[in-house]
C-alpha cells in the first residue's frame, strides 16, 4: 500500500518538468492507452479506515446472496469520495417504468371497481394494454440495455485540464469451470477517459477478471472486504492504465 | 428480527428501498391486471366465482371454483348453468336455465319482465343489438321450486342480468376464499406475509 502511494506521489509530483517529455514519449509509443503521468487517483490509493466497515455476512450456499454481496461491495468501494460517482440512469428508468405501470394498474382497477362493467370495458381495455406495454418495455430494457451492468460511475478531475472518466462494471456468476468445486465471480470493466467535454479521447481500457467466491468468503459466510477490494482495485487500476486483458 | 434488514436498507440507500417496494407493488398490480384482463377476455364481470350454497348439488358443492364466460353472441339454452345477479342483491346465484324465450330486438322487452304494471310500451331503449334478447327462468338442481322468489319482483331474467355461463370447475379450491371471507385475519396475514417476503427478497 505504502509503495503504491509513493509511486503515485512521484508521478503527480513530477508534473511540471520531466513528465512533459516523458508523457508525450509514452503517448506516442502506445497510443490508445492513457498517459501514465496524467492518471487520476486509482481506487487502491484511497484507503478506508477500518472502523468504518460493517461486517457483511451472507448465506454462503446461496449463489444470489454471494453475488449480491460482491456487487454491493463493488458499489461501496467505487463510490467513496475522491472516487467515482454512481450514475443511476438504469435504476431510474426501471423505477420510472415500474412505478408508472403500477399506477396505471391501480387506476384501471379502481375505475373498473367504481364504474359498472359494461360501461367500463373500453377504458379498462386501454389501461390493460398500457400496462402490458409498460411492463414489456421495462423487461426488455432490463434485459437488453442494462444486462449484467452493476455499476456505472463518472468522475471529473482537474489536473492540467478537466478530465472526465467513465467506468462501467458488469458482473456475473458463470457456471462452474471444470476443475474447481466453487463457483466464481466474474467481473468485466470498461473504462474511458476523455477531456474537452468528451471530444478528446485520452485513453480507454477494458479488463475482465474472475475469482472464486471461496477466496472472499469464509465458512461462516463472512466477507473478506479488504481482500475483495484489493482484487477489484487492481482490476480497476489496470483498466485505468489501459491494459486490455 | 428486522435489525439486519433495516441496517441493510440504510446502507443500500433510498433507491434500493424504492426498488424493493416496487417489487411488492408490481406483484399486486400484475394480479389485478390478470383479473381485469380475464374479465375483458371472457366478457364477464367476475370470471371466477366460488359456490356458496348447496343448491346445485350433486353437480356443484359448496367450495367449488367455477369458470365463467359471457360472449355477447351467446344464446342460452335450457340446461345451461348460469351465474346471474339480481339488481339490488349482493351475491350472484348459480342455477340452471329451465326455460328460455327469444325476443327479437325490435320488441321492447320490458313489457314482459315486470310482474306488476302492464303500462303502455315506451319507446325501445337504445340497445339495438343484432342478437335476440332472451327471457330466462332458472332453478337450482337441488331446490324444489324455480327461482321466481329470488327475482325480487322480476318475472324473467334478461341477458343483462347474467354474469356468465359455467364452462369449467375445480372442486374444493374455493374453500380458500370462503375461509378468507369468514376469517378476515387470514386474508391480512396472507397479504402481510407475501408483502414481507417481497420486500426482503432480492432477485
Amino acid at each position: 500500500m505504502a509503495r503504491t502511494k509513493q509511486v503515485n506521489a512521484q508521478n503527480n509530483g513530477s508534473q511540471p518538468s520531466s513528465s512533459k517529455s516523458n508523457g508525450t514519449g509514452v503517448e506516442k509509443a502506445r497510443s490508445p492507452s492513457p498517459d501514465a503521468s496524467d492518471r487520476p487517483l486509482g481506487p487502491l490509493s484511497v484507503t478506508v479506515p477500518a472502523y468504518e466497515r460493517e461486517e457483511v455476512k451472507v448465506n454462503n450456499a446461496n449463489l444470489t446472496e454471494l453475488k449480491n454481496a460482491c456487487d454491493d461491495a463493488v458499489k461501496r468501494f467505487l463510490s467513496r469520495p475522491e472516487l467515482f460517482k454512481q450514475q443511476y440512469l438504469h435504476t431510474d428508468i426501471r423505477l420510472a417504468l415500474g412505478w408508472l405501470s403500477v399506477f396505471v394498474a391501480a387506476g384501471t382497477a379502481f375505475y373498473g371497481y367504481k364504474v359498472e362493467f359494461e360501461q367500463s370495458k373500453p377504458v379498462v381495455t386501454i389501461g390493460l394494454v398500457l400496462y402490458i406495454i409498460l411492463t414489456t418495455l421495462s423487461t426488455l430494457y432490463a434485459y437488453f440495455v442494462e444486462g449484467d451492468t452493476i455499476f456505472v460511475g463518472k468522475r471529473k478531475t482537474f489536473s492540467k485540464r478537466i478530465i472526465t472518466e467513465r467506468i462501467t462494471l458488469s458482473s456475473s456468476s458463470p457456471p462452474l469451470p471444470k476443475n474447481t468445486s466453487c463457483p466464481s465471480y466474474s467481473v468485466s470493466l470498461q473504462y474511458v477517459r476523455s477531456t474537452n467535454g468528451g471530444k478528446t479521447l485520452l485513453g480507454r481500457g477494458r479488463t475482465t477478471g474472475a475469482a472464486e467466491y471461496s477466496r472472499f468468503f469464509d465458512e461462516a459466510g463472512v466477507m473478506d472486504q479488504p481482500g475483495f477490494e484489493k482484487w477489484v482495485g487492481g482490476l480497476v487500476e489496470s483498466a485505468m492504465d489501459g491494459k486490455a486483458a | 428480527m428486522f435489525t439486519d434488514e433495516l441496517k441493510a436498507f440504510r446502507r443500500l440507500g433510498f433507491r434500493h428501498v424504492l426498488l424493493q417496494v416496487l417489487n411488492f407493488a408490481s406483484v399486486i398490480a400484475s394480479g389485478l391486471m390478470i383479473w381485469k384482463g380475464l374479465g375483458i377476455v371472457t366478457n364477464s364481470e367476475s370470471p371466477i366465482v366460488v359456490v356458496l350454497s348447496g343448491s346445485m348439488e350433486p353437480a356443484f358443492y359448496r367450495g367449488d371454483l367455477l369458470f365463467l364466460t359471457n360472449p355477447s353472441s351467446e344464446q342460452y339454452k335450457t340446461g345451461d348453468i348460469t351465474v346471474y345477479k339480481i339488481p339490488g342483491a349482493d351475491i350472484p346465484i348459480v342455477h340452471r336455465v329451465l326455460e328460455t324465450h327469444d325476443v327479437p330486438p325490435k320488441i321492447d322487452i320490458r313489457q314482459y319482465t315486470k310482474a306488476t304494471k302492464r303500462s303502455k310500451s315506451q319507446p325501445t331503449s337504445g340497445k339495438n343489438s343484432e342478437h335476440d334478447n332472451q327471457l330466462l327462468l332458472t332453478k337450482g338442481d337441488n331446490n324444489p321450486i324455480d327461482d321466481i322468489e329470488l327475482y325480487r319482483g322480476l318475472e324473467w331474467l334478461e341477458k343483462k342480468h347474467i354474469v356468465g355461463k359455467v364452462k369449467g370447475f375445480l372442486p374444493y379450491v374455493g374453500y380458500v376464499t370462503i375461509a378468507m371471507n369468514d376469517f378476515p385475519q387470514l386474508k391480512y396475514a396472507l397479504l402481510g406475509g407475501l408483502g414481507l417476503l417481497a420486500l426482503i427478497q432480492r432477485e
